[in-house]
């Protein structure tokens, strides 16, 4: 999956510290969320997707799919 | 439940670890000689408290940690508990088989529960690092080259308390290996920490 995460830290000017604050997560998690090393499940998906008040599918893209 | 910090973690784990170490030493010989039955059975058991004080902390910690967290926790843990599973059902049978003694037995016993925490902490370092998380991070909770350093003051003072007491060559041997080990490891992750923050502060 890709996503916008650090994009949008980045629009925030938020640390990957204060990001794992707000999502009540650690900092690593954060880290591997946004090197595309660990997808996260939905919930966490829509906490991040109402953290940054957009639609989830605008932060979240399914990368290429293996069939 | 609010996330617990690391550093709150392993620094409570250390000292309950480090109480175990002196429960065990002080309180084996009074517990062999003590006559009194229930005195005698507290002595023997006396151990085990700081042990479930440390099982509470980590079960604190696995369910206040996130998704990623749980999910590297789990893999650990079911790694470990399959080997130590293993593990004891060899001894188990070398005993039942008479080709180990009782209290060779119940030696083997004593290491089932290091063996899990030795294990599910490999396994899990491994499968964190697939999510470039480094479990051995320095930034977070207490430096390695403290814990190993308390490892080896620990162990240094068994091994001391070992000669006084006069145990057998080969348990000194054992302990005192442990100890140099333990040191080594200390001095080469306090090497290790050195350079990267003197390179830290050498980067623009």
């Amino acid at each position: 999956m890709i996503n916008r995460v650090r994009e949008l830290r980045g629009d925030h000017a938020w640390s990957q510290a204060d990001l794992a604050e707000r999502l009540d997560v650690s900092r690593q998690t954060v880290n591997a969320i946004e090197t595309g090393k660990y997808d996260p499940s939905l919930p966490l998906a829509f906490r991040i997707a109402k953290l940054f008040r957009q639609p989830i599918e605008s932060i979240f893209e399914p990368g290429r799919i293996d069939s | 439940m609010a996330r617990v910090p690391e550093a709150h973690y392993q620094r409570r784990s250390i000292a309950a670890i480090v109480v175990y170490v002196a429960i065990v030493m002080l309180a084996r010989t009074p517990a062999r000689e003590a006559t009194n039955l229930p005195l005698q059975l507290l002595l023997a058991l006396l151990p085990v408290a700081p042990m479930i004080y440390v099982i509470w902390l980590l079960a604190r910690r696995i369910w206040t940690s996130d998704e990623l967290e749980q999910r590297t926790h789990l893999v650990g843990l079911g790694v470990a508990t399959g080997v130590v599973a293993v593990v004891s059902l060899i001894g188990g049978f070398l005993a039942a088989g008479k080709l180990m003694s009782l209290e060779g037995a119940a030696s083997f016993l004593l290491f089932i529960f290091p063996l899990l925490l030795l294990i599910y902490t490999a396994t899990r370092a491994w499968v964190a690092r697939r999510y470039g998380i480094d479990t051995l991070c320095e930034n977070d909770g207490v430096p390695l080259y403290q814990k190993f350093g308390v490892g080896a003051l620990l162990m240094t003072g068994v091994a001391i308390w070992s000669y006084a007491k006069g145990i057998d060559a080969f348990g000194l041997g054992v302990v005192a290996g442990m100890a140099g080990a333990l040191a080594a490891g200390a001095l080469a992750f306090g090497v290790r920490r050195w350079r990267s923050r003197r390179n830290a502060r050498a980067a623009p």
